[in-house]
């Protein structure tokens, strides 16, 4: 009943995304219209897809580093990727792709960097090391980041930043097959883990106990949820609170075992994504809000509504 | 806000009903910190008196051997000083305030001017000619802008977006001289009814409004790399290849050449449409 429910919601959601917009599209029309074909249709599918990575990325970054509050963007991805695309632009590197390419890179760089932090205590990855050295390394990145934009000429430099929390702007059918080829790798190799996960609840030693190798879990999940992340930034800039968020309000009602958590978290962040994006294109239309703005006005509010009946519980 | 207010009004007060020994003697050295002033300062004929000018400051072509104190925004105080001025020109935004009550402190006059439509020109310029004692010639000068801005549009004979920025897309709207522009040079912006100078929109906006011509503040000869992206291609004056590829020198500035910049505006819009109509899409055409 509830997946049916779910189900029912992400495809609303998607169908919604696909029938609004700005620009008046008659519904007779909407089957053989340009707009719903080469722009509306690639959006809502690439807003699913990159929410869902995004709720499965952040389910799967909590139970690994056993903190609620962590989201896929506190590992140091999106200062990664904001220098990344700063340097592309400041070194006038062009070509249609070399932003997201660029940011790409800057994002696997900056998980190479915080992984390799991540065990400098040796041969065990330190999940409270990864997240300290993901908030460090994503401050440093962001520091190299303002440095470059304020010491560059290119004015263009000063736009880097609309481009990193730029949203699904750049939505064509190319970035939705290219997410659509990608995600499915990460997010198979997060739901494999899901038992292992169920034990790492327990900690780290009873998960051992239990059968589970820890060790291999950790830097399974973690590379994978953080892979997932840098093909989001890459293609949609930074997009706050989905992955903090979904997760949470996945668990209210699938509990904790993620067998059946991560599918939930993936159709819930796609179904909020792509809504949100939705109200992002029509409320203030012909303009446009980002939609990091409508991620969080959204999912603040229910934020603090869930940390309210934990205190209460 | 009312400081910065009361800085002009007292410098206005000053010049208009004060006996001339009682105001500041012309300024004798000069620092412009935006290109307008600089370009402004150089029509009214007191061009050899800016001693420092912002490295976006490129025109007229001797402007570039005056020192530049950096990109202007905002200033370096130090190196303003450095050059001894006795009036420091800013542009009137919330940190060249903060510079110039710093520079009050130090003794140095200042002024705080708005440059953001084309009639703000007009009272800039004889803002620039009381302060530097060249009235005359700014008076002749403001004559000429008022009237430019005053003039009543030619009916729109084609449409444009000016696109600031792709990736969200970013477009100019009503509140920008850009817009202005391109009201005078006979094209209607798409985006006019937007009041902001500028606004975030959705590609499919852009796409249902259809302009013409897409308009780019560029120095480059090519398109923007956007135009090679998929979902852009959707634009169908991106398809047909319609750039404006506007160099920012002469097109990103109110100035004493904004009616150079209307008139070659209008040009290349009516030379462009032609082209289009009888041969292959031309891809905007080299400034002259």
């Amino acid at each position: 009943m509830k997946w049916t429910l779910l189900a029912i919601v992400a495809v609303l959601a998607v169908a919604l995304s696909v029938v609004l917009g700005p620009a008046a599209v008659p519904l007779g029309e909407l089957l053989r219209s340009d707009i719903v074909w080469n722009l509306r249709a690639p959006r809502a599918l690439l807003a699913f897809l990159v929410g869902g990575s995004l709720g499965v990325a952040g389910a799967g970054l909590q139970a690994l580093v056993r903190n609620p509050l962590a989201d896929p963007f506190l590992l140091g991805l999106s200062g990664g990727a904001g220098l990344g695309a700063v340097i592309a632009i400041a070194l006038h590197l062009s070509g249609p792709w070399a932003l997201p390419i660029a940011a790409f890179i800057g994002a696997l760089a900056a998980l190479g960097l915080v992984y390799r932090l991540g065990l400098i205590g040796g041969a065990s990855l330190d999940p409270r090391i990864l997240l300290l050295g993901g908030v460090a390394i994503g401050a440093f990145a962001a520091a190299i980041t303002t440095a470059i934009v304020s010491l560059a000429d290119a004015a263009e430099l000063r736009n880097a930043f609309l481009w990193l929390w730029g949203g699904l702007s750049g939505a064509s059918w190319d970035s939705v097959l290219l997410v659509a080829l990608y995600a499915p790798i990460p997010l198979v190799v997060l739901l494999a883990a899901s038992r292992p996960l169920d034990l790492l609840a327990l900690g780290e030693e009873s998960a051992q106990y239990l059968g589970a190798d820890v060790e291999r879990v950790k830097r399974r999940v973690y590379l994978a949820a953080s892979l997932l992340t840098a093909v989001a930034v890459a293609v949609s800039g930074v997009i706050g609170f989905v992955g903090l968020v979904v997760p949470h309000m996945a668990r209210l009602t699938w509990g904790h075992r993620h067998r059946s958590l991560l599918p939930a978290a993936f159709l819930g962040g796609g179904a909020l994504l792509a809504f949100a994006d939705t109200l992002a294109r029509t409320v203030v239309a012909p303009r446009e809000l980002p939609v990091g703005v409508v991620t969080a006005l959204i999912g603040v509010p229910v934020f603090a509504f869930l940390l309210k009946r934990w205190t209460i519980a | 806000m009312l400081r910065r207010l009361s800085v002009v009004v007292l410098v206005l007060f000053a010049c208009h009903t004060s006996a001339r020994r009682h105001e500041n003697p012309p300024a004798q050295r000069i620092v412009s910190l935006l290109p307008s002033f600089t370009e402004l300062l150089f029509a009214i004929g007191a061009g050899d008196r800016v001693v420092g000018r912002t490295q976006w400051c490129d025109y007229p072509p001797a402007a570039l051997s005056i020192p530049s104190v950096g990109d202007g925004l905002p200033p370096n105080i130090e190196a303003v000083m450095a050059r001894r001025p006795d009036l420091v020109v800013l542009y009137n935004a919330g940190p060249n305030v903060t510079a110039a009550k710093q520079l009050e402190r130090a003794g140095i006059q200042t002024v705080l001017i708005d440059v953001n439509r084309l009639e703000d020109l007009g009272p800039a310029t004889r803002t620039l000619g009381r302060l530097t004692g060249r009235e005359e010639q700014a008076e002749s000068l403001a004559i000429a802008l008022d009237s430019l801005a005053g003039r009543p549009p030619p009916p729109a004979t084609t449409s444009l977006a000016f696109v600031v920025w792709d990736n969200p897309p970013i477009i100019i709207g009503h509140g920008s001289y850009l817009d202005q522009l391109a009201t005078q040079a006979g094209a209607r912006n798409v985006f006019g009814d937007i009041a902001a100078p500028s606004a975030q929109v959705s590609l499919e906006t852009i796409v249902a409004r259809d302009p013409q011509w897409i308009a780019v503040l560029s120095d480059s000869a090519v398109p923007p790399a956007f135009a090679k992206r998929r979902e852009w291609r959707a634009v169908r004056a991106v398809r047909a290849g319609h750039f404006l590829l506007l160099p920012g020198s002469l097109f990103g500035r109110p100035g004493p050449r904004s009616g150079n910049a209307i008139q070659q505006l209008r040009l290349r819009l009516n030379r462009n449409g032609v082209g289009a109509q009888h041969a292959a899409p031309l891809h905007g055409t080299p400034s002259r």
